[in-house]
């Protein structure tokens, strides 16, 4: 009898062997009813995969960077006897007084330029803004470029942020990854960069999750 | 107990042993019916906690994604452990032929089998959506077999529960017949759950240590030690529910494997004490982020202590235990009360040790080292002690059940 | 449990005893009826349909639209708002990735914010699928970070690891879910089938990033704050009992859109797109940048990458 017994019971861990030889380990990454897409997912699809699936349709959209509107205007502080305030071209005084091409701080600054903050490194204002036509801006090598194009000024020093920035590396950017189906569109550098004052300022933080047992705490203590 | 004629089929003999078991297993003196009486009452505050759970949502709970699991899991662990824990009973009695264990160790399966019920039940309750249970089931649902160490549980604890069902059913069902029970039918059936028993365990501690994002559970110590810790906690309640039964019912011949376990403790205790020792000492003496949770479990991380109570109460108990078991007075008679004490010692330090002591320590520091605490809800606790209450009453009417066999063993 | 036995022919003097028994075991169970009756209410929220309804790969697409259908009119009972429930399917050759630039971010939480809005979380706890770490400057040890910190930001000695799914190729989430109701697609994201999943928690246990939540309770949104623009997989209000996860906003990232939570960064710290494409942002990040991924040493192989400038 014990020899039947231990027949059995080698039978049975011989059939447990097996099975698990037979079942092959499996991920479940397929998970894809391949064909049954909804309507919007599928009139895309269908193009695409029309192509070599590894090749992504040409972009037929654009990227565009946000750009500024054009030289600045200065707000007037008073009024007219009408009662309007206005603004003024900076070129309204510039045109008229001579540069001070060495000036590179704030402090000296008045009228119009009161109280303005300036933190851009040790540049002079001419090395940005252009002594002979006030409404626009020069680089570097004299060349005039249009307040709208500034983004061109920035590069001359921030060569690798710009570099970042036309990879999607920088600035951040909105609307769609994929240009074949849509738009994008991104920052200016002075969207988030005020170019006297460029660093990015603090912001607080508004948003936490309110976990039931997870209490703000302490700076937590060094080891 | 009815000697039905051995011509009678099956189809008509199996319903009567039923009914006679049934009837069996509900008579019986007024403290017995005040046990169960009261069992009842706490079960049925858990199965209410748990339905207000099921309605309410599992925010009743005190667990967060930080800490995903907790008493019920806690739990789950340590009763797969009681179940495992019975195999010693079995070894002695079927592989070294321990004549006397043998005429008592279907208290061992049935054992087993009030705790594997007790183990699917705690995985029901920590279910976020019990009513899609079905989609566990191989051939109705979608069994993710062999990747998912889950299934595997399922199928081992489910194969345990069959096979000791088995085994006990034919036992008790050839008893009722007046017939020997024809090995063949079951002694195979007992080989295997040997191997089951380890294999429960096992797979239960592989749910644990092959999570790489858990470091604290991460180590290939840990089904060594949940398998020394379950042959602790599963001899040391088997011992005492021999002590009681011998107490309340007269049933003789349970001394001999009284000492057997109790010879078993004495070694499987400081088993389990050297491997933890070990996991400590290569824990904290390696140090690094790895002993976070240690840290934690031990001392307090942060100003948070939450655990460290527990922790030191369970090393407190073990130690204590192990020492009570080391004495040779206690297998003694004269010594029941401490041998009982030294029981319930080893049991409540297990428990804590597996459960409290090792599946929430999993979880703090979280896996982004946020440290969120967990103390388990009243809503936990009632669940919890349902359960037990539960598997207690399953435990006790088995056990009626089988006293026939027990009283006067076929051998 | 007392139980009486089955067969009762009243003879014999049992008969009384049996009678008692009978008539406890019916107490109890009557007992037992009254204590599970908040079961009935949990009951009534599932519908039969809801009940049966087979895994999300399972299901032919005419099922698919009735589930979907089935879901808004669901959505619109009871939150009264009209939504549309897209399945969104992964677009052939994309595989999707995702970069954090640490010298940029701040941590000021606005793609906490954005996901917690776009992926319609319950209001009351601030859920978010994306939690960000204040560092110590000159440790990578997230032991020694801090995610409940505020005020201004960034503190000049520490910066900011934001963390949400890593969408891992070696998915340990995956691995372990015992009814596969996770499981990776072929553009790279990680889903759930919210209709599939039965609450174990594994998943939560198994990931290494903290990246799964489960709903411990209904989520609560309040009808005007409902994003209506939803996924089957993604951002639908998820029932209760179940586990969710970031899914790179995969309702609208397979229309060709960007993720909500980089469209709501201020610094610019994100960027997202197809590994696949040779001239996508994200190959020249990879292949420019000093790059490096959470937790390597764990083989996950996350599709979440994080540099420096």
């Amino acid at each position: 009898m014990p020899r039947i017994a231990s027949l059995i019971f080698v039978c049975l861990i011989a059939s447990m062997v097996a099975a698990a030889l037979v079942a092959p380990p499996q991920r479940n990454t397929d998970g894809s009813p391949a064909a049954e897409a909804t309507l919007e997912s599928n009139a895309l699809a269908d193009e695409s995969s029309a192509d070599a699936p590894t090749h992504p349709k040409p972009p037929t959209f654009a990227v565009t960077v946000r750009r500024p509107d054009g030289p600045p205007r200065i707000e007037l502080a008073g009024s007219d006897p009408q009662g309007r305030s206005g603004t003024v071209a900076c070129s309204t005084c510039h045109s008229v007084r001579p540069p001070d091409l060495q000036n590179r701080t704030a402090a000296t600054l008045n009228e119009f330029h009161q109280g303005m903050q300036f933190n851009h490194g040790t540049i002079a204002c001419y090395s940005c803004h252009n002594p002979d036509d006030a409404d626009s801006l020069r680089l570097a090598d004299g060349t005039r470029v249009d307040y709208s194009d500034v983004m061109t000024l920035c590069s001359q020093c921030h060569g690798p942020q710009a570099t970042s920035f036309a990879h999607g590396a920088h600035g951040g950017m909105n609307g769609f990854w994929d240009l074949s189906r849509g738009p994008q569109t991104k920052n200016n550098c002075i969207d988030c960069h005020d170019p006297h004052a460029p660093s990015f300022p603090k912001m607080i933080v508004g948003f936490k999750p309110k976990d039931r047992f997870n209490a703000p705490h302490p700076e937590p203590e060094p080891h | 107990m009815s000697n039905t004629a051995t011509t009678e089929s099956h189809i008509s003999s199996y319903p009567k042993f039923i009914g006679r078991s049934l009837w069996l297993a509900t008579e019986g003196s007024f403290g017995f019916y005040a046990w169960m009486t009261m069992l009842t009452a706490i079960f049925l505050v858990g199965a209410n906690a748990w339905a207000n759970q099921v309605a309410g949502g599992m925010v009743g709970t005190n667990m967060t994604d930080q800490v995903s699991w907790g008493l019920y899991i806690a739990n789950f662990t340590f009763m797969v452990g009681l179940a495992a824990g019975g195999v010693m009973m079995v070894i002695p009695a079927y592989l070294y032929h321990d004549r006397k264990m043998h005429d008592v160790v279907i208290i061992g399966e049935l054992l087993a089998v009030a705790a594997i019920v007790m183990c699917l039940m705690f995985v029901v309750a920590d279910l976020g959506r019990p009513d899609r249970f079905w989609h566990l089931i191989p051939g109705i649902g979608k069994f993710n077999f062999p990747i998912s160490m889950l299934t595997w549980d399922v199928i081992v604890l489910n194969g345990y529960l069959v096979l000791n069902l088995h085994i006990c059913g034919y036992l008790l069902y050839m008893r009722f017949l007046g017939r020997r029970p024809n090995p063949v039918w079951y002694v195979p059936f007992v080989m295997v759950s040997i191997v089951w028993a380890i294999s429960i365990h096992t797979v239960t501690a592989f749910l644990y240590c092959g999570l790489g994002g858990r470091p604290f559970w991460n180590t290939a110590l840990l089904a060594p030690r949940f398998l020394a810790s379950a042959f602790v906690s599963g001899p040391a309640f088997i011992i005492v529910s021999m002590i009681l039964i011998k107490r309340l019912t007269g049933v003789i011949g349970l001394d001999q494997p009284i000492a057997t376990l109790t010879k078993i403790i004495r070694v499987t205790i400081l088993i389990n004490l050297l491997m933890v020792a070990s996991e400590l000492f290569t824990e904290f003496y390696t140090g690094g982020s790895h002993v976070s949770a240690a840290k934690y479990l031990f001392f307090g991380l942060h100003g948070k202590t939450a655990l460290v109570p527990w922790t030191w109460t369970a090393i407190g108990l073990n130690i204590t235990a192990a020492l009570l078991f080391l004495w040779s007075g206690i297998l003694s008679e004269r010594w029941r009360p401490l041998l009982i004490t030294a029981c319930a010692m080893a049991f409540v330090g297990t428990w804590i040790e597996k459960g409290m002591g090792l599946i929430i320590p999993g979880f703090i520091p979280s896996t982004l080292h946020e440290i969120v605490e967990y103390v388990p809800s009243q809503l936990e606790w009632k669940v919890t002690v349902g359960i037990w209450a539960f598997g207690l009453m399953i435990f006790t009417i088995a056990i009626k059940t089988a006293l026939p066999t027990l009283k006067r063993p076929i051998h | 449990m007392e139980t009486s036995k089955p067969s009762l022919p009243i003879v014999e003097n049992f008969s009384r005893r049996a009678a008692v028994k009978g008539g406890f075991a019916t107490l109890g169970a009557a007992a037992f009826v009254a204590a599970v009756s908040p079961l009935r209410q949990a009951a009534k929220n599932t519908t039969a349909a809801e009940f049966m309804q087979q895994h999300y790969t399972e299901l032919s697409p005419e099922q698919k639209s009735d589930v979907i259908a089935r879901l808004e009119t669901e959505a619109k009972e009871k939150h009264g708002v009209d939504v549309h429930i897209s399945d969104d399917r992964p677009i052939p050759g994309t595989k999707f990735v995702y970069a954090i630039n640490l010298s940029v971010c701040n941590g000021n939480g606005k793609c906490v914010e954005a996901c917690h809005k776009e992926n319609n979380h319950d209001r009351t706890t601030n859920q978010s699928y994306i939690r960000v770490i204040e560092m110590p400057k000159g440790t990578m040890d997230m032991e020694q970070g801090s995610t409940t910190y505020t005020g201004a930001v960034p503190k000049d000695d520490k910066f900011y690891l934001p963390v949400q799914c890593q969408q891992c190729d070696e998915p340990p989430c995956v691995d372990v879910c015992p009814v596969k109701a996770t499981w990776k697609e072929e553009d790279g994201i990680v889903v759930v089938d919210y209709n599939w999943c039965i609450g174990c928690r594994y998943c939560e246990a198994a990931c290494p990033y903290h990246a799964r939540r489960f709903n411990w309770k209904e989520p609560e949104v309040p009808a005007e704050e409902i994003n209506p623009d939803q996924g089957y997989l993604s951002n639908r209000v998820r029932p209760v009992g179940v586990v969710e996860k970031c899914t790179y906003c995969l309702h609208r990232t397979r229309k060709g859109k960007l993720p909500a939570c980089l469209e709501a960064c201020p610094t610019g710290a994100r960027v997202f797109g197809n590994i696949l494409d040779k001239d996508s942002n994200i190959r020249w990040i990879l292949e420019n940048k000093r790059v490096y991924i959470l937790k390597e040493e764990l083989g996950t192989k996350p599709a979440f990458f994080y540099y420096f400038d």
